[in-house]
This record gives C-alpha cells, structure tokens and sequence, in this order.
C-alpha cells in the first residue's frame, strides 16, 4: 500500500475539520479579490462556495491549494497547517482539486491520467522503476488496479485508452474527477463540475457527487453556478461577493437571505444566474 | 583615469548596441510572450546587407560622401524590417496559438536557415569581410587624454535618439496604445478592434529595423564582419537578450538599462578583473537575476492563471 | 518485504537485469561477427549512428519526456567527453605507464574507458542539477536560453585550458590536480588511446542498449508518466502533487548523465577530432533535430531519426554544404505540419499502421482538394478583410 495521508493529532474534545480556512486575503494590486474568509468543512461535508462572476471563487480555491500565497490567514487540511506550502506539498496532505477550465494531460490515455495521479504517494524510486524491483512491480499493479477501478466508478472504462484530449466534454470532467480521486484525498474540491453540461449529465453528475463521499471517504468542497444542484446536495453554503462573505448557511436560509439576492440582482448589468449558465 | 574613461566610453558604445538588440528581443517579447530566437541574425542580415548596399552603391572603398552612411543604414533597416515581417508572417503566425515549444523550435529553425542561408555564396559567402568606412576615422574629440572617435559618437546618439523615438511610439501614439492592448491579452484587443495581425508585424518591423540599426553600427565600428554562422553573433544577440532579461523583459526602458549593465560588468569586468572570460561574468548576473528576481529589475512578475 | 526475503532473487535479479545481457551479447556480436564482416567504412557510420542514438534518446528524456528544451546537449557531451579523455589518457599513463592502448577486448585499457564514460556521464548529471537549478523553476524558453549559454560557457572554459597534453615524461611527474587544467585547450584533446574504431564497437552499442533501456523503462513507469504529466500540463501535475521541480531536474540530470557518456564514447572513436569547436551549438542543434523529427517522447522515433541524420550526409555527399539548410526547413516545416514530430509520443511498434496507411492513402486526394479550394479560401479571406475594413470606416 502507498503510505497514508498525515493524520492530524485529533484533538478528544472536537475533530479536527477536514479543511478550514481562517480569516484568508488577497489582493492582486489594488484589487482585493478575497477578504477575511473563514469556515470549515466537517470530515464527510458537502459544501458549497457560490457568489455571482467575479466574486473570487477560483481564488478561493487556489489559496487553498497554495496557488497563490495569501497575504493573510491560514489553511489547515485535516488539523496541519498549510499556509506556504507548495501545492504538491497540500495535495499530498490530502487536499486535492479539479479545474473550471479543464486540465488534463492531453496527449496522454485516459488511463494514464489516472495512473499518475494514482502513483503520487509511490515510493518507487528512479532506480527501482529503471531495475523494476519487486516493490516497483507490486506498486505499479496496485496504481494500475486503483486507476481502473475508478475509471469504472466514473463510468469511464470503456475510453481507458482513448486519449484524453480527444474525450467529449462531460467525459472529461468525469476524467478529471477521477484522477484527483486516483489520489486518495481526504478534501476534493471541485470548481464548476457540471459546468457546460446538459439536463441528463446534470443529474448524473449530481448522483455521482453524492455517492462519492460515501464511497471514497472524501468531504467535498463545491463551487457551482447552476444554483439548482447547490441547493439540492450542498449541506452548507458560503455565499461570496467581491471577495466579501455575505451570507452562510443551509440552503433554505441561502434562497431567502436578502444580501444574496441583492448581490445576484442587484446590479442591473449583471444577470441572475440561471441553470446551466457557463462560468466565465 | 585614462584607462577608466576609456573603459566608460566603452561601457557606453557596447551598451548603446545592446540595448539597440534587446530592444528588439523586449519588443516582440512583449507582445507575443515569446523568444525571437532568430532576432540576432536579423542583426546579422543588417550588418551584411548594409556590406552588400554599400558595395552596390559604390561605397566600398575610403572617401565615400558624408551622406553615405545615413543611407545605407537607412536602407539596411528597411530590408531588414522586410525580412522582420516575412519571418514573422511565414513561420510564427500560423503557429500564434500552438504551445510555446512549438514556436520556439520553429524559432530555433529559422535562425538556423537564416544562419545557413546567408553563407551561401549566392548571398553572403562563408568568408569573413571588412565593413567599408562609412565613417570618418579621425577622431572627433578628446577626452581627459582619450581620443573619442566618430562612430562611438554616432552610435551613442543614433541610440539614445532612436530609444526615445521609441518610447514615444509606444507611449504616446495610437500605434502604441493597439501595442499595449495586444500585450495585455490579445484576445480582448482584437474584440475592442485592434487588428491584432497588423499591430504584430509592425512589432516585429520595428523590432528588426532596429535590430539592423545594431548591426550596421557593430559593422561601423569593429568593421570585421563575421560570417553569418559564427557563433560569435550568437553570442552579441545571446548577451543583448541577457540585458533584456536582466531589465525585465517586455520593459522598454529595463531594456536599455539592462544593456548599461551588462555592457558594464563586461568592460570593467575585462579591464580590472580578469581578461579572458568576460562572458561568464555576463552569464554569472543572467543566473543571479534569473534565481532572485525572474521578473528583472524593471519588470513585475506575472502570475499564470490557474 | 524485500527481494531478499522472498525465495524468488535469482528470478526477480533476472529480471531487471535481462536486457543488458541481451546489451552484452548484442554489442559482442557486433564486435566478433558485424564489424569484422563489414567493410571499415560502413562499420564506422554504424558506429556514428550508435553515439548518434545514445546523444538523441538521452535528449528525448528531458525534451521528449518531460518537455523542457535543452539546447545545451552539446556542453554536456563536452564535459563527459573531455573528463572521459583525461581519465583514459593521463590514467593511462599513470596506471598502464602508456598512452597507447592497453589490453585487448575487456581488458584494462577498455574497462578504464567504461570508468571514464561512466565518471564523465557522472559529472555531467552534476552540472545537470547546477543549471538545472535556477531555469527549471523558470519558464521553458528561458530554459533553452540558458542551456545555450552553458553550453557556451563550457566551450570558453575548455578553451581556457592549457593547450599542451602532457606528453608521458610529464605526466608521471605531475600530480592528478595539476592535470586537470591540461586539456588541449583550442587545439583540442589530441593523442589519447582510441578504443573505439571501425573493428572494435562494442562499448558503443553496449551504451546504446543501456540508454535505451533506460529511456524504455522510464517511460513506461510512475515515474515516467510523471515527467510527461509535468510536460502535458505543469499546473495540474503539481495540483495532483508530483513535485514538478524535483522531476524535471532528475529528468535534466539523467539527460546529461548519458550526454556525458554519449561524449566519451565520441572522444574516444578513431577519427574524431575533440576540439571546443566541435562540440558548440551546431552539435547541441544536431541532436535536437534527432528529437524533434523522431518524435518527442519516442525512444524509436529518435533512433530512426539518428540513422537518418547520420546516413544522409554520408549517401549524398554534396549534402553537406546544405545539411544545416535542409535541418533548419525540416524544423520548421514539422512544427508547422506535425508539431509532435514523426511519432509523437509513441513508439513504432504503437503506431496504428493502418490509420497511418489510410492518410498516405489520401493523400493526393486532400491535396487536390486544397489545392482546389484555395481560390475559394482566398476570395473568403480577402472578402473577410474587406468587411472588416468597411466595419472600420463605419
């Protein structure tokens, strides 16, 4: 087996949650794109982080993952601090993401995409690949065993040979979801999943990310605009606007909160987010 | 003293030529976030086209007239800015959207044709020649006992005047304003209407007429032109590029205040350190910078979205 | 847990080491059977075009695999060839009390050469890792640009070097320090032994199976796949926690590792001259042609790409004059036509033939119809340009 994710130094009282943010900014020049944002994300929560184009989502996510550095606050993953690190560094902690513009390794198979995220945590060296020692063997069957298995999880399989860049649209967000599972993460966040997606794979996909906190041990962070899917499966959702938290809460609460609603209709230049509208 | 002023003189002239190269690498740089790995056989092509004009002009041998050198440097960048846009227009446009390794191999490949080509006898010919005299060999005036001569005064004004006609192009006219659009992001100039394939090959003209502006004036004042293969242009552009890098690349004026630097640690590093390995001093600050402030002395650092 | 617990040693020992006694008695065949059976001519090119593959596949490692573009091959070469020669000449003269060769097939003359590959691919890797440093954090282009000025850097460097090679008097008097600074300088590393010559090739094609075999393994292992994860998307390989610069600079080092081994084979090959000269820019151009046109990221594609390159200048010999010429268009005209190069990622025995015959197949066809179409593409171009411009005016 590949070496586990750092377990934090559980505390008897309170569970360390599985992510917290505490009290990040960010400012790019004089823009400040995210201000004193603080939550957590219980071990096995769905949460949601919404707020109109522009608000400072992806920006959220990528102080998270150590992207970009804050300027203030702290990320833990688990209980263990975060802030600094390399993004390798968080994503071998545990906290593992999926982008709004898809990244794949394009040129690469279906399979082989899994397989590299599935062989982050290989102790295999250099030299034990160039010798193909027995540890090597053994670890390369289990990353080939992992990747297919999650490859028939997301309803991939058939395509394990295809390459990547060629899959159509929907299949590629289920590629990507697979290969941050492949690498056995303890916080998945995924920015716009059903983003460009038709009614059908909506709900598919909607089915999906329930069923993978269940299966994999995984609390989820999401980041949507198709309001429908937040407030049907998210338990708890941070709304944002201009890097600003204005309101967090239940779904029902969200719906009726007047802040939010100003903030999607207030501004008479900017639409009210529809189903199935594309993030810009 | 003397030998200090002389080294200051020559601080001046080599950094003068660099900045004229670097210019051309910031330029293009800038725009299209890419390495003109060709652009110093542009400065080749100027300096030997320059050779073949004055050649073709009659100019060849001494007592040539007083207005020969404008016109032949003036014709040299106008071919040379021909050659900018068919380089820019044949081999890097259609590949405007493929991968930066892409665009750097095709680069790679025109220096070597350009390289390659130049030394066939058709055109250039694989053997060395001597710039004619364009220039007055006496020396135009004396300074605390070191005589300055024409051509490192011409250099060094034709420079600084053709720095400042850049900085107001950019800064100051219409043309700049699409150049600076372009640079911001390419996309959203061409959907405010800035023909973005236009604002692109005059870059690249401009870029290369001054290019040739460098070649023609090394020509003028070392004379012996190389042919065009020998790595010793590789090296002129190479070390223009460094004092692009080190200014901060796609800053005009990083560009110029690169070139100074690095015309500086070469001369005095030759003169009061050690002789014979003024490019490693050179190549020394490239890594120093590249290690502890990518972004140059001039430039901010850009961050990749995500 | 490990091998040596489980019963099955002999086996798994034989199997991670089968191919290079494959290596061995591929490279003895060559010795005892092809090269005494072949004229001394074409055994020679055989031997151009192994050093050829051992220089294009370890190029393909750090360019093909992991997509960072080195044009600093050649100063790697250079700092294996040269510390090769000095080890086999002056150790020569030290050891052995000669600078003539030593020994016969495997004997200590030979394996002080296998030594001296082996140390200078050593010292290249570490000259990998130090330039590997600043411009592997930087971006790919700044990486081609520095690699370039290393390469340079070693050439003036080595051009600095003493230019007298001690003679055999000399050398046993001076220490191994001293020798260092003696290495032909302008002129060259002249005078050593030469092992490898038309009649004796076999440490050629025993480092050209390694290197392959290497490159083969690497890329079809986790680790491997990584390097490609880092070439295909750097941002997302980091995302999922490969650490992107620790990969690229093994990737660099174990590049220059067998670019130094590629030198001292080179420097010890009848014929060739070792000089800075001959191992600047032209020759670091040389071998990313191989990459390039064989396919960046194919071990096959490169050794196709090797022979051609070697043989063409031999086959037409009034080629030379415009072998850079035609290179230079080959670049271009692949990037523009076929970016990935002749195989791309794959390897030969991947390739899906049929496909492949069914486009050649077409071909004329396509082409017709280009050709056909093109005043129609042009009046829709120049009409395009016109609204624009009449869109301008408004």
């Amino acid at each position: 087996m590949t070496a586990a994710a750092p377990v934090a130094p559980l505390s008897v009282a309170r569970p360390a949650p599985a992510l917290a943010a505490v009290r990040l900014a960010k400012s790019f020049g004089g823009l400040k794109a995210v201000t004193d944002l603080s939550f957590e994300l219980p071990k096995g929560g769905l949460h949601g982080l919404i707020g109109p184009n522009g608000a400072g989502k992806t920006t959220v996510f990528n102080l998270l993952t150590g992207v970009y550095k804050p300027d203030a606050g702290a990320v833990h993953v688990g209980g263990q601090p975060m802030t600094g690190k390399k993004p390798s560094e968080i994503a071998q902690a545990g906290l593992v993401r999926t982008f709004q513009n898809i990244r794949l390794f394009g040129d690469l198979s279906v399979l082989d995409n899994v397989r590299i995220a599935a062989g982050v945590r290989a102790r295999s060296g250099l030299w034990r690949s160039l010798l193909r020692t027995p540890l090597y063997l053994r670890e390369e069957a289990e990353i080939r065993a992992r990747a297919r298995q999650l490859l028939d999880v997301l309803g991939i399989a058939h395509r394990a040979d295809e390459i990547a860049k060629s899959l159509p649209y929907g299949d590629q967000r289920r590629l990507e979801i697979a290969r941050a599972l492949a690498t056995r993460p303890t916080v998945l966040l995924l920015d716009e999943p059903v983003a460009g997606m038709n009614t059908v794979e909506k709900k598919a996909m909607r089915g999906l990310i329930q069923s993978l906190r269940a299966q994999f041990d995984v609390s989820i962070l999401l980041i949507e605009h198709d309001m429908g899917l937040v407030m049907d499966i998210c338990e708890q959702i941070t709304v944002i606007d201009h890097g600003v938290t204005i309101a967090r809460g239940a779904p029902a609460s969200i719906q009726s909160n007047p802040a939010v609603i100003e903030a999607y209709l207030g501004v008479p230049d900017e639409p009210a987010p529809t189903a199935g509208e594309i993030g810009a | 003293m003397t030998k200090f002023v002389q080294l200051l003189l020559q601080t001046l002239t080599l950094g003068s030529l660099y900045a004229l190269i670097a210019l051309g690498y910031t330029l293009v740089y800038g725009i299209l976030r890419f390495i003109n790995f060709a652009h110093s056989d542009v400065v080749t092509f100027g300096a030997w086209i320059a050779f073949a004009i004055a050649g073709a002009l009659g100019w060849a041998s001494t007592g040539s007239p007083v207005f020969a050198m404008p016109v032949v440097m003036v014709l040299a960048m106008a071919a040379s800015a021909a050659l900018g846009f068919t380089i820019e227009r044949l081999a890097y446009r259609p590949l405007r959207k493929a991968p930066r390794l892409n665009v750097l191999i095709t680069a790679i490949g025109v220096s070597l044709l350009l390289q390659n080509a130049g030394q066939l006898q058709a055109l250039f010919g694989k053997d060395p020649v001597k710039m004619p005299r364009l220039l007055s060999e006496a020396p135009l005036f004396k300074l605390a006992g070191v005589q300055v001569p024409w051509v490192d005064v011409v250099l060094v004004v034709l420079t600084i005047a053709l720095v400042i006609a850049l900085q107001w192009l950019v800064f100051r006219t219409k043309l700049g304003q699409a150049m600076r659009a372009v640079s911001w992001s390419e996309q959203t100039a061409a959907l405010m209407g800035v023909p973005v394939d236009k604002v692109v090959s005059i870059t690249f003209m401009i870029g290369s007429a001054l290019a040739a502006a460098g070649g023609v004036l090394y020509g003028l004042k070392y004379r012996q032109l190389n042919q065009t293969a020998d790595a010793l242009w590789m090296l002129l552009g190479l070390k223009a590029f460094v004092a692009a890098v080190v200014g901060g690349i796609g800053n005009v004026r990083g560009a110029v205040l690169g070139a100074v630097l690095i015309a500086f640690i070469e001369v005095f590093g030759a003169g009061y350190v050690s002789s014979k390995m003024p490019d490693l001093f050179v190549f020394g600050v490239l890594i120093v910078m590249l290690l502890f402030r990518p972004a140059g002395l001039l430039g901010t650092p850009t961050v990749e979205k995500v | 847990m490990s091998a040596r617990a489980t019963p099955g040693v002999a086996g798994a020992a034989l199997r991670s080491l089968y191919p290079i006694v494959i290596g061995f008695t591929l490279a003895y065949l060559m010795q005892t059977v092809v090269a005494v059976s072949i004229d001394d001519y074409y055994s020679k090119v055989l031997i151009d075009i192994g050093i050829a593959i051992v220089l294009g596949v370890s190029l393909g490692i750090v360019n093909g695999y992991a997509g960072q573009f080195s044009l600093g091959h050649a100063g790697f070469m250079a700092i294996g060839g040269y510390t090769a020669a000095a080890i086999v000449y002056y150790g020569s003269i030290k050891l052995f009390g000669t600078k003539a060769i030593y020994g016969g097939s495997l004997g200590p003359g030979e394996l002080l050469l296998c030594a001296g590959c082996v140390a200078g691919g050593a010292l290249a890797a570490v000259a990998g890792w130090l330039v590997g440093q600043p411009s592997l954090r930087l971006r790919g282009d700044y990486l081609a640009i520095v690699t370039l000025g290393f390469g340079e850097i070693i050439r003036v460097l080595i051009k600095q070097t003493d230019d007298v090679v001690l003679s055999e008097k000399k050398v046993a008097a001076a220490s191994w320090w001293s020798l260092m600074d003696n290495l032909g300088g302008g002129f060259g590393f002249i005078g050593g032994p030469r092992y490898i010559d038309a009649k004796n090739p076999f440490w050629v094609w025993l480092f050209v199976v390694v290197v392959c075999l290497v490159a083969y393994r690497l890329k079809y292992s986790n680790r491997g796949r990584q390097l490609l994860a880092v070439r295909e998307n750097e941002i997302a390989a980091e995302a999922m926690g490969i650490k992107t610069t620790k990969a690229k600079v093994s990737a660099f080092m174990t590049s220059a590792f067998f670019a130094g081994i590629g030198g001292g084979l080179y420097a010890h090959e009848l014929g060739n001259s070792m000089r800075p000269a001959d191992l600047g820019f032209q020759k670091s151009i040389d071998i990313v042609i191989i990459v390039v046109l064989g396919g960046m990221g194919s071990i096959s594609g490169a050794v196709i790409a090797a022979i051609a390159v070697t043989l063409l200048p031999e086959l037409f010999r009034s080629f030379a004059e415009y072998r850079m010429i035609a290179y230079a268009l080959a670049l271009i005209i692949v990037m523009l036509l076929r970016p990935q190069g002749l195989l791309g990622l794959q390897e030969l025995w991947e390739v899906e033939w049929r496909a492949v015959g069914r486009s050649i197949v077409t071909a004329p066809a396509r082409l017709v119809r280009w050709v056909v179409t093109a005043p129609t593409r042009a009046r829709a171009a120049l009409k395009a340009a016109a609204d624009r411009r009449q869109e301008d005016r408004s």
